[in-house]
């Protein structure tokens, strides 16, 4: 065989090399496959999915609406259906007994007696509370749902009376986005700031560096605090929202745009980017064509490791009533009612939220791991 | 040696003297000031002869005094190790503080000794046994401490304590051993107290030790010189623990930086939950109260001991690496 310019002579290859056999394996391909290699990452990733599609679909989920109070049932534990009644039958379909609130006359605590007579069975895809999906869907179809005046409380209440279960996924709605909003903050500001220092160099440069030192000197917990001392307490919820997300990537953009610094600079005095710099390319081209693609994997890698950081630190602020206000939620404020030992301990079932906010902090922790190491597919 | 310690002395004045700055605007920032919240406060009580005698109270506490000021008197005296007073406490910062310390120190010293000593023999473990079963589960267990905040694993710990013993195990003391002085019992009622808080605290820290110190390990027994070294005949403990392990320690002591100011900020939010007598719950309040001198002293003393840590860090990897020294 008579090597032409684009084959290699088969002595260089091997004798047992067939072109039709091997396929080329873009980058993103190779990233894939890198990724899907990382079974917890995998995992992570269908937690998370699960977890944005259940505060979506938060008021299909929940049986009860978001500030649906149930005054006869403050600080209740909770009630769960069940399959076997007091007889010993066995129900395929779970069901509840209704629960009677009495004022015992001899020491006038309030206790739950339940009516055994009848049974109040659990109807799925049934109409309840009206809620909306993403502000515009209207419905009134709940996932599960049971007629009055029998009642279901997975997750127990609060003392207003409050399903914690459907709360716990109005308030996902809240935690979930706060990290991605205050990433996004951080992604922009950091992101701008390192390339222009990085390749720019200068004044600015140096201003931008001891700006960030100064900032990153300040661990995030203290700084959080004093930062979100700062907002209004006039503030609508919504207003707050913002003012949280922007609390937190203030603290947080400054290890961003050290990273991505560090890498423009490194990448600066790159061939390809010389050779664009000597064919007149502006510097708007070089750094969106040649500088940002190069850098934007690990850039959205170091975004993702942050966002857990980010959850926690409203998590945080919520649990010390800095953070979201009523009438919003989120699982933090659902926390705040946990902080008083007496409480909690009376009514340990408010601390299920934690179990939320840990879930989705280890698969995103897991996420980025995989990201990692898929944005550098050519590592061993 | 010498000459390296200087030029980095010299190099964090500067941003010890912005931090001074940041520190007490950002405590300054909000709007109105101690004697604001301290009225709203007192009308909450139902005490409405506060609001009469605003003004005097803001002169009495100099806040009527213009922020530059303020903060000029106040840098004279914070350079000559007088922090002034906190205006909620009526007492010196600095006494407030030392009052503090102690036990402070007493809790984030077990933790850090506790987590770097379970958490180097299990990354090293880990790292030269990797893909075994045991560093699998390593791993993850690694990934699940690093997700769990403190705080809310020592709410989970206080209903344990409380179903296991019956007692509510907040603060630091049990209320008949407040003024006691110290005994063998009041040791005993400490370290009772100090689980919960420990516990909590522990799992995430020996989780992030044994995670960075298997990521260096991994990395360092990958390198040229481990071949070499096994080639010569090197017994495998010797080339571990003397040279690899010694190598891998780098990211650890750089981080020594943050575990400085960690001692006494660390695990704040912990010590609000269960009512630690330390500087970090301090804080919370002083903040919400604008007790400038005492939250700014605490905010800026924890800058400073990340710089001093960051420096202390760059002279120990400097004496222990001389490629650093001669950068």
């Amino acid at each position: 065989m008579v090597a032409t310019g684009d084959t290699m002579p088969d002595s260089l290859i091997g004798p047992d090399f067939d072109a039709a056999e091997t396929e080329v394996i873009s980058v993103r391909r190779l990233m894939w496959l890198r990724f899907k290699r990382n079974r917890l990452a995998l995992i992570g990733s269908i937690v998370l999915v699960l977890m944005y599609l259940a505060a979506v679909f938060a008021g299909f989920i929940g049986p009860y609406g978001l500030r649906e109070t149930h005054e006869k049932f403050p600080a209740s534990a909770p009630l769960l259906p069940r399959f076997i009644d007091d007889e010993g039958n066995f129900s395929l379909r779970p069901f509840v007994y209704a629960m009677e609130s009495k004022v015992d006359t001899k020491t006038f605590k309030r206790v739950l007696t339940s009516n055994t007579e009848v049974k109040h069975y659990l109807h799925f895809f049934a109409r309840g509370t009206p809620y909306t999906i993403l502000g515009f869907i209207q419905t009134d179809i709940h996932l599960f749902h049971v007629n009055e005046p029998a009642k279901v409380f997975l997750l127990g209440t609060d003392k207003q009376g409050r399903d914690l279960f459907s709360r716990i996924f109005y308030g996902a709605q809240v935690s979930l986005t706060v990290g991605l909003v205050g990433v996004s903050l951080s992604l922009i500001f950091g992101t701008l700031i390192g390339i222009a220092g990085g390749y720019f160099g200068g004044l600015f440069d140096d201003v931008s560096q001891r700006v960030i030192e100064v900032l990153i000197s300040f661990p995030q917990i203290p700084l959080w605090l004093a930062l979100a001392a700062l907002i209004p307490p006039t503030w609508t919820s919504a207003q707050r929202f913002f003012a949280i997300s922007i609390v937190l990537s203030l603290v947080n953009w400054g290890g961003l745009s050290r990273q991505v610094r560090g890498m423009v600079y490194a990448l600066r005095e790159e061939d390809y980017v010389i050779a664009a710099r000597y064919a007149s390319a502006s510097n708007w081209r070089i750094i969106t064509k040649h500088l940002l693609p190069n850098t934007l994997s690990h850039i959205l890698v170091i975004a993702t490791i942050s966002i857990p950081a980010m959850i926690l630190g409203e998590t945080a602020l919520s649990f010390l009533g800095l953070g979201i206000q009523p009438p919003m939620t989120s699982w933090g404020l659902l926390l705040n009612q946990a902080q008083h030992t007496r409480v909690l301990i009376q009514q340990p079932w408010l601390l299920t939220p934690a179990l939320f906010v840990v879930a989705t902090i280890i698969s995103f922790n897991f996420l980025g791991d995989g990201l990692r190491d898929a944005a550098d597919p050519f590592a061993n | 040696m010498a000459q390296y310690i200087l030029r980095r002395v010299i190099a964090i004045l500067p941003t010890l003297f912005l931090i001074t700055i940041f520190g007490f605007l950002v405590m300054e920032a909000p709007a109105g000031d101690f004697v604001t919240s301290y009225i709203v406060r007192q009308y909450g009580h139902g005490n409405t002869e506060a609001a009469r005698i605003e003004d005097e109270l803001r002169s009495f506490f100099a806040l009527d005094r213009p922020v530059y000021e303020r903060f000029v008197t106040w840098l004279a005296r914070f350079a000559q190790g007088d922090f002034g007073d906190s205006f909620d406490l009526r007492r010196p910062v600095r006494d407030i503080l030392n009052d503090r310390i102690g036990l402070t120190l007493t809790i984030s010293l077990a933790t850090f000794a506790i987590s770097w000593g379970i958490g180097i023999p299990l990354g090293v473990y880990s790292a030269t046994h990797q893909y075994s079963k045991t560093d699998n589960f390593l791993t993850t267990v690694t990934f699940v401490g690093l997700g769990l905040p403190d705080f809310l694993l020592a709410l989970a710990f206080l209903i344990l304590g409380w179903q296991l013993t019956g007692e509510v195990l907040t603060g630091l003391q049990s209320v008949e051993f407040l003024d006691q002085p110290w005994s063998p019992a009041k040791l005993l009622d400490l370290i009772k107290h100090m689980v919960i808080p420990v516990c909590a605290v522990v799992i995430t820290g020996t989780a992030w030790v044994m995670r960075v110190m298997r990521g260096n390990l991994l990395d360092q027994l990958g390198r040229d010189y481990i071949i070499t070294l096994r080639a010569k005949g090197v017994p495998e403990r010797v080339i571990i623990w003397k040279h690899a392990v010694k190598n891998s320690l780098h990211p650890l002591i750089a981080a020594l930086g943050q575990t400085l100011a960690w001692l006494i900020n660390g695990f704040t939010i912990t010590s609000i939950v269960l009512e630690l007598p330390t500087i970090q719950s301090v804080y919370l309040n002083a903040t919400l109260q604008q007790d400038v001198y005492l939250a700014g002293t605490i905010l800026i003393l924890i800058g400073f001991l990340v710089l001093i840590g960051t420096l202390l860090a760059d002279i120990i990897l400097a004496w222990m690496d001389p490629r650093i020294r001669y950068e």
